[in-house]
């Protein structure tokens, strides 16, 4: 069965990411990372504790906005690295996150409190110079479903030492069910400088974004 | 003749207290991640210094007292920053000679 490169890259990019996830949240066991997600129809902070080298616990708090919907979410996250392969020259790991909160869910005038729990599976491969990621998140809250699925690729521009700054271009693609119409695309600059973490984007549609994330 | 020799005793002693490993690690490819390790190693009380080379994925600590750190340990730190341990082997060279000889490069 012949199956066209256009068909594999579209099914690739429908089932595409959406920010209430970015880089896995935790770093060395004891170690509390922190981070913060700023855009038009996204806003979020987050800070989470690792318990052990592979769970955390965090709390978040974010916004989200699109197609007439306004969501403001509290959440606790637990987080569980559930498998992580160490190469020489590569790091591949599968994540679950498992949140659990309110969100306010308001649509055109209507305005309701729910709770929810929603899992989240994330997958991804890194060595120094190559990056990719892909996840999906199940949301219902209600009657609503803002299932999101993500994907995300890049590359360094070159490599770095420990201390220098390290530069990506990554190519994010994002769909949340219910928020958007279509599948958003924000071409990404990536800054890493040990315990700073810091992403400047800008949407296909003209949407600027940060995020940071910092490792006490 | 006095002064000779103290200096060389000097040296051998400093020699003798400095104690160099050098750990090979499996999965260390980005800064943000390998901050734990430094971190880590940071609040292990001989540790004097600490040198991470990501472009040859190895790490090196040095200790203060001549007293290597124990492999056990050094396993768990590594494992607890969430890497794998490949080889630990000690060295002659201090942590800050390494440090020149590699970021020289």
């Amino acid at each position: 069965m012949k199956v066209k490169s256009s068909s594999i890259i579209s099914a690739l990019l429908l089932i595409s990411h959406q920010p209430f996830i970015y880089a896995a949240p935790m770093s060395f066991k004891g170690s509390t990372t922190s981070m913060s997600t700023i855009s038009e129809s996204y806003s979020s902070v987050e800070s989470s504790y690792a318990i052990t080298a592979k769970d955390s616990l965090g709390v978040k708090a974010y916004t989200s906005k699109g197609n007439g919907y306004k969501l403001k979410v509290g959440e606790l996250v637990y987080l569980r690295r559930l498998l992580r392969v160490n190469k020489k020259h590569s790091q591949t790991n599968l994540w679950l996150f498992t949140g659990a909160g309110t969100m306010s869910l308001e649509r055109n005038v209507q305005d309701d409190d729910h709770s929810y729990l929603s899992p989240t599976l994330q997958f991804d491969y890194e060595t120094k110079k190559v990056y990719g990621l892909i996840s999906h998140q199940i949301l219902r809250v209600g009657h609503e479903n803002f299932d999101t699925t993500k994907i995300e690729g890049g590359f360094s521009f070159y490599e770095t030492g420990y201390n220098e700054t390290q530069p990506w271009f990554i190519l994010k693609a994002k769909n949340t069910n219910s928020l958007d119409n279509q599948n958003e695309y924000t071409p990404t600059l990536r800054f890493i400088n040990k315990s700073i973490y810091g992403e400047v984007g800008l949407t296909t549609k003209g949407d600027p974004s940060l995020h940071l994330m910092y490792t006490f | 003749m006095k002064k000779s020799i103290l200096i060389i005793t000097l040296l051998f002693s400093l020699n003798s207290y400095a104690l160099t490993q050098k750990i090979e690690v499996l999965g260390m490819v980005c800064a943000f991640c390998a901050q734990g390790i430094e971190k880590s190693f940071g609040s292990v009380a001989h540790v004097k210094d600490i040198f991470v080379s990501l472009e040859n994925y190895f790490v090196a600590i040095e200790s203060k007292d001549g007293k290597s750190i124990d492999e056990k340990q050094i396993r768990t730190i590594i494992t607890d920053a969430g890497y794998d341990v490949q080889k630990i082997e000690v060295v002659s060279d201090s942590v800050s000679v390494i440090r020149e000889k590699y970021e020289a490069k």
